[in-house]
C-alpha cells in the first residue's frame, strides 16, 4: 500500500521539477535563438525559430564593440571586488557572529545598514569621492567600490553561517591551544565554503551587469566595462536587434560558467563537510 | 573612428596622471601636440556619433588648431553624468543641453556660461526656439540651439491609395478614413501607451487636440492666469484621445513603441502621430516606405480653424563655465550658430535645423518645416509646464494613461493635471 | 574572548573600505535631505522643508503611499511565491537522484541574466499581440484567459511579482539546500522511528532547524523587494504602467532624482531615501532581533 501511494506522487514530483525546468530555460532559449536571426526577422516577428541560422552577429559584436576589452576589463573589475568584498567579510563576520564582545551589535546593525540604501542615492557623493581621490576614469576606483558595495550583504549571510557552527568546534581547538587566526583559517573557513561559493556568486552577478557607475566614473573607451560597452553599442546602432541579442548572450555566457563552476564548489561543499 | 577613440584614450590617461594635483581644471586637458587644443564635447545621442563625427571633421578643417572629440552617454542618465562632470575633472567643455525645465539644474548650479554678448549670431534665431535655452529666472541664453520637432501624422501613402483615401481636409474626412481602415482590417492609428511609451501621450494629444483647446491663445491665457486646464476646452481636447482610442491598436496600454514602429514600417498601420523624430528610425526600418505627412485638421468646436503644427526646441550646446578652454569652446558653439553646421547637421542627421535660413533637404521634413513657419504652436505642456515639480507633461500623461485604462475621464484628466501645475506655478512668471 | 589587536584584524579591513566607499557618501547624501538645492549646488539649510514637500505636494503625496502599498504587496507576493516554493524545491530535489545537479542549475540560471534583460524577454512572452503565452492560452481554448498582462491595472502588479520569483527562486532554494544539508541525519532519523510521517517530521523537525535560513532569506526578501527598481522598471517603465498600478518606491525614488530632474531634486530624492531608509532599517532590524531570538530557543 505505501508503494502504492507513493507512485502518482513521484511521478507528479518529477513531473513539477521537469516541467518547472522548461519554464526556467524558455526565455533564456529565446534570447539565444534571436540572437541567430537577422535582424528584419526579429523586427517583423520578435519570437521565433531561425530560418537560416547565422553567427553573424556575434563577429560584428566581437569586433565594432571591442568586445575582448570590456571583456578584460569587466573580469578584473567584477573579479577583483569580489575577491576583496568576500575576504574582508568573511574576517569581520567571523568575530561578529562567534565573539560577544562590547559593541558587537552596534557594529553589526553599521555593516547591515548599507543593504538597505539604494547604491543610486549615492551617485553625486560617490562622484565628488572619486574625484578627490583621483580615481575618475580608474578601474581601479570602480573596484574598490564594487568591493565596498558587496561587503554589507557578504557579512549578513556569512554571520549566520558562522553562527549555525556549534560552539564546542572552537572550544576543542582553543583547548589544544590554538590561536584565533588559525581557528578561523584551519576550523571556520573550511566550514563555511559551500556558504563563500555562494555569496561569491550572488556578489559577482549584479556586479557584472552594473551599468550606472561606470556610465559616471569611466571616460576612456578602453576602460570600459561590458554594460558600460554595450550600452554604447547598442545606442550606436539602435535597431540592429540581431546583435542586441548577441551582445546579451555574449555578456551573461561568462556568467554560466562561472555559475557552473560555483555551483560544484557549493554542492561539494554541501555534500563533504557540512555535518555537525 | 577606432583609431581616433585609442588616440583620446590615451590622451585622457596621461591627462588623468597630470590631473590628479588639486585644482586641475575642467577639462584638465594639457596642450598635447604644440598649440594644439582638444575639446570634449558631450552628447546625449549615442546613435549620432558617426553623424557628428563627419559633421565635427568640418570643424576641424577649418579651425586647425582644434580637436573636436565627441562623448556620447546613454540618454537615461545623461541629465546626472553631465551634472557631475560639469563640475569635475575631466567633464566637457562644450555639452548638449537639455530645453526648457531640464536646463535649468545646470543654470541655477551656475555649471555654464552665458552666451548673450558671446554669439552674436543669436539674435537672429527664432525667438521661440530660443527660449528653450534661456535660463527661467534670468532670462539669459545658455546654449545654441541645434534642432526643433514638429508634431503631425505620418502616412503610408501605399496604403492610403490602395483604400481609396486622400490626406483628410477636415477631421470628418480622417475619422471616415479610419473607420474604412479599420473595416479593412488595418489599424488606423499607431499610437502606443505601454510602460516605455507614456511620454509620447501628451504629443498624441498634442497632435489632436491642440486646435481643439485652442492652440497659441489659450497657451498664452493660461501662462497668463486667464484660463486654467480645467477649461472645457482643455478637456475637449483630451476627450478626443478616448473618442479615438477604437482606432488605436487594441489594448493600447500594453502597446510599445517599438511595436507601433514596427506595425507602421511593415504596413500593418495607415497613420503615426508622432513628431519629426521618428521619421529617420522609421525609414530606417523599412527602407522603400513611402511616407507622406499632415498636420490634423482641426476637429469640430474648435476655437482655431486652421491645421496647426505643434513644435519646441530640442536642446543647444552651451559652454562649461569651468572649461580651461573657453575660447576655443566659443569657438566652436559660435560655429554650431553658422549655416554651415546648420545644413550639415539637416543633412546628416535627418532632423530639423534650428539654424535661421537652413531648409531641410528632405522634402517631408521641409514640409513640416513650412507648416511650423506657417502655422505653428508650442507644446505647452513641455514648454512652459516644466520648471517645477511635478512637470505638467508628466502629471498629463500618467492620467491619460489612467483614462485609456478605464480609470480616469477627461474631466479628472483636467483637474490633476491643474492641481499639478498649481503646486509651484505662478500665473505671469 | 580575543585581545582587541587581533579583533581589530579581524574587523579593520572591512570597516575601513565600507566606511569610506559606501557609508561616507551615503551619509552625505542623507545630509543632503536637509538642504535647499539649485540643481548641483546647496543653497542653505531648509530644514525638513524637502520631507513636508514629499509628504504634501500633489502628486507625490499619493503617489508615496501608493507605491508603499505595492512594495508591501510585492513583498507579501514574494514570500508567498518565491520563497514558499523555493523551500519546496530544496525539499524536493534534496533526496533527488539523477538530474540533481542539473535541475538545481536550471532553477538558478535565470538569476545570472540582467533585470533589465528578464524584464524584457517576459514583456515579449506576455505581449498581447503575438506573445506565446496568450497564442498558447488560445490553441487551449482558454480564450478568456488571454489577457492583456502587462497592461492590465488588476493583473500587472502580479505578473511583475511572478517573473520576479521565477528570476529569483534560485537563492532561497540555494539557501535552503544549504541549511537542509547541515541538518545532521540522525534529526530525521528519531523522528522516523517515533512514526511521524513525512510532512509531520518536516513541520517538526527540519522547519524549525532551518529558522536561520528562513530568517536570512526573509529578511534579505525584505530589503531587495522594498528596494526592487530595475525589474519593474524593464516591465512598466519609470511611471509604474499601467496608470501607476505598479509604481513602487525604486520608481518613485528614480523618478524624482532623475527623470524629472528640477532644480530641487537632489534635496527632495534625498528625502525620500531617509524615509524609506528608516523604514526598511528599522523593519530589518526588528526581524533580524525576532529571528535571533528564534534561533536561540532552538539550541
Amino acid at each position: 500500500m505505501k508503494t502504492a501511494r507513493r507512485a502518482p506522487g513521484r511521478v507528479a514530483v518529477h513531473l513539477l521539477l521537469w516541467g518547472y525546468a522548461v519554464v526556467a530555460l524558455l526565455p533564456l532559449v529565446v534570447m539565444l535563438l534571436n540572437s541567430l536571426r537577422p535582424t528584419s526577422e526579429v523586427f517583423t516577428a520578435p519570437l521565433g525559430l531561425p530560418t537560416s541560422p547565422s553567427l553573424r552577429s556575434y563577429g560584428q559584436v566581437w569586433t565594432e564593440a571591442s568586445f575582448s576589452t570590456y571583456f578584460m576589463n569587466s573580469l578584473i573589475v567584477t573579479g577583483g571586488a569580489v575577491l576583496l568584498g568576500t575576504a574582508v567579510s568573511a574576517l569581520a563576520a567571523f568575530p561578529l557572529a562567534r565573539y560577544d564582545f562590547f559593541g558587537n551589535r552596534v557594529l553589526g546593525a553599521y555593516f547591515l545598514a548599507g543593504l538597505m540604501l539604494p547604491i543610486r542615492l549615492g551617485l553625486v557623493p560617490i562622484f565628488y569621492l572619486m574625484d578627490s581621490m583621483g580615481l575618475i576614469d580608474s578601474l581601479l576606483g570602480l573596484t574598490l567600490l564594487y568591493a565596498a558595495s558587496g561587503v554589507p550583504f557578504c557579512i549578513f549571510v556569512l554571520s549566520a553561517f558562522y553562527r549555525s557552527l556549534p560552539v564546542e568546534l572552537d572550544e576543542a581547538a582553543r583547548l589544544d591551544g590554538a590561536g584565533e587566526f588559525r581557528i578561523f583559517g584551519q576550523i571556520m573557513l573550511p566550514l563555511v565554503r559551500p556558504a563563500l561559493a555562494s555569496v561569491m556568486l550572488f556578489q559577482f552577478v549584479p556586479l557584472w551587469h552594473e551599468f550606472l557607475y561606470p556610465l559616471v566614473l569611466l571616460r576612456s573607451d578602453e576602460k570600459f566595462t561590458i554594460p558600460r560597452g554595450l550600452s554604447q553599442f547598442f545606442g550606436e546602432y539602435t535597431t540592429d536587434w540581431s546583435a542586441l541579442f548577441a551582445g546579451l548572450v555574449l555578456a551573461t555566457a561568462p556568467l554560466f560558467v562561472l555559475f557552473v563552476l560555483a555551483t560544484r564548489q557549493i554542492i561539494a561543499g554541501l555534500t563533504a563537510g557540512m555535518s555537525k | 573612428m577606432k583609431r581616433r577613440w585609442i588616440a583620446g584614450a590615451i590622451g585622457a590617461l596621461m591627462l588623468a596622471l597630470a590631473a590628479c594635483a588639486p585644482g586641475g581644471g575642467a577639462s584638465g586637458r594639457q596642450e598635447e601636440t604644440a598649440g594644439k587644443v582638444t575639446l570634449s564635447l558631450w552628447s546625449w545621442r549615442v546613435e549620432d556619433v558617426k553623424a557628428y563625427e563627419k559633421i565635427l571633421a568640418k570643424f576641424e578643417d577649418s579651425h586647425p588648431n582644434i580637436n573636436v572629440e565627441f562623448k556620447p552617454f546613454q540618454a537615461t542618465e545623461y541629465n546626472n553624468i553631465l551634472a557631475t562632470g560639469l563640475s569635475g575633472t575631466a567633464g566637457p567643455d562644450v555639452a548638449q543641453l537639455r530645453a526648457y525645465g531640464g536646463l535649468q539644474p545646470l543654470v541655477e548650479a551656475g555649471q555654464l556660461l552665458p552666451l548673450d554678448d558671446k554669439v552674436e549670431a543669436l539674435s537672429g534665431f527664432d525667438a521661440k526656439l530660443l527660449e528653450g535655452a534661456k535660463g527661467h529666472t534670468d532670462g539669459k541664453v545658455y546654449g545654441v540651439p541645434f534642432a526643433y520637432q514638429t508634431l503631425q501624422v505620418l502616412y503610408n501613402k501605399k496604403l492610403f491609395a490602395d483604400n481609396g483615401i486622400q490626406p483628410p481636409a477636415t477631421w470628418d474626412d480622417m475619422i471616415a478614413a479610419a473607420r474604412k481602415l479599420k473595416a479593412a482590417g488595418i489599424t488606423p492609428f499607431a499610437v502606443a501607451a505601454g510602460p516605455d511609451a507614456t511620454w509620447t501621450l501628451p504629443i498624441v494629444h498634442e497632435i489632436f487636440g491642440n486646435a481643439r483647446y485652442g492652440s497659441t491663445a489659450f497657451r498664452d491665457a493660461v501662462v497668463g492666469g486667464k484660463k486654467k486646464f480645467t477649461d472645457p476646452d482643455f478637456t475637449a481636447s483630451v476627450k478626443l484621445i478616448k473618442d479615438l482610442e477604437p482606432y488605436f491598436p487594441e489594448d493600447v496600454v500594453a502597446v510599445k513603441i517599438p511595436d507601433v514602429q514596427a506595425l507602421f514600417a511593415t504596413g500593418k498601420a495607415a497613420m503615426y502621430p508622432t513628431g519629426a523624430f521618428d521619421l529617420a528610425p522609421v525609414l530606417k526600418a523599412n527602407p522603400s516606405l513611402e511616407v507622406g505627412q499632415f498636420p490634423v485638421p482641426p476637429p469640430p468646436g474648435s476655437p482655431v480653424t486652421t491645421p496647426v503644427t505643434p513644435g519646441w526646441a530640442d536642446g543647444s550646446f552651451g559652454v562649461n563655465a569651468k572649461s580651461t578652454h573657453q575660447a576655443e569652446a566659443l569657438e566652436l558653439v559660435k560655429w554650431m550658430a553658422t549655416p554651415e553646421f546648420g545644413q550639415l547637421y539637416a543633412t546628416e542627421l535627418k532632423q530639423l535645423s534650428a539654424v535661421p535660413g537652413v531648409t531641410p533637404s528632405d522634402p517631408l521634413l521641409a514640409e513640416m518645416a513650412k507648416n511650423y513657419a506657417g502655422n505653428g504652436a508650442p507644446y505647452t505642456l513641455l514648454v512652459d509646464f516644466r520648471y517645477g515639480q511635478p512637470n505638467g507633461d508628466a502629471v498629463f500623461r500618467d492620467e491619460v494613461q489612467k483614462m485609456l485604462a478605464g480609470q480616469a475621464d477627461p474631466e479628472s484628466v483636467s483637474e490633476s493635471v491643474q492641481k499639478g501645475v498649481e503646486q509651484w506655478f505662478k500665473p505671469g512668471n | 574572548m580575543p585581545r582587541w589587536r587581533v579583533l581589530a584584524v579581524f574587523l579593520l579591513p572591512a570597516f575601513l573600505l565600507y566606511s569610506v566607499f559606501i557609508v561616507y557618501p551615503l551619509v552625505s547624501a542623507l545630509d543632503y535631505s536637509f538642504f535647499e538645492w539649485r540643481g548641483i549646488r546647496q543653497a542653505g539649510f531648509a530644514g525638513l522643508d524637502n520631507y513636508r514637500d514629499l509628504l504634501s505636494v500633489y502628486p507625490y503625496d499619493q503617489q508615496l503611499w501608493r507605491a508603499f502599498a505595492h512594495n508591501a504587496l510585492f513583498f507579501a507576493g514574494t514570500m508567498l511565491i518565491q520563497n514558499t516554493v523555493g523551500l519546496l524545491f530544496a525539499v524536493l530535489l534534496f533526496r533527488y537522484g539523477r538530474g540533481k545537479r542539473f535541475l538545481q542549475a536550471s532553477f538558478t540560471t535565470p538569476y545570472l541574466v540582467d533585470p533589465l534583460v528578464v524584464g524584457y524577454l517576459w514583456s515579449l512572452l506576455l505581449n498581447p499581440t503575438f506573445g506565446p503565452v496568450n497564442a498558447l492560452l488560445k490553441a487551449a481554448g482558454l480564450d478568456s484567459w488571454a489577457l492583456p498582462w502587462l497592461g492590465d491595472t488588476n493583473t500587472a502588479l502580479p505578473i511583475v511579482i511572478l517573473v520576479n520569483a521565477w528570476q529569483w527562486v534560485g537563492f532561497p532554494m540555494l539557501m535552503f539546500s544549504a541549511a537542509l544539508a547541515g541538518i545532521p541525519a540522525e534529526y530525521h532519523e528519531a523522528a522516523r522511528v517515533d512514526g511521524a510521517s513525512a510532512w509531520q517530521a518536516f513541520r517538526r523537525v527540519t522547519l524549525p532547524l532551518l529558522t536561520p535560513a528562513i530568517g536570512v532569506v526573509s529578511v534579505l526578501t525584505f530589503i531587495g523587494n522594498f528596494n526592487a527598481f530595475g525589474l519593474v522598471y524593464a516591465m512598466a517603465g519609470s511611471t509604474g504602467s499601467p496608470a501607476g498600478s505598479t509604481d513602487v518606491l525604486g520608481l518613485l525614488f528614480y523618478r524624482v532624482a532623475f527623470v524629472e530632474g528640477g532644480v530641487e531634486a537632489i534635496g527632495r530624492s534625498s528625502a525620500l531615501a531617509v524615509l524609506m531608509f528608516v523604514f526598511i532599517f528599522g523593519v530589518s532590524l526588528l526581524a533580524t532581533s525576532y529571528f535571533r531570538r528564534r534561533e536561540r530557543r532552538l539550541v
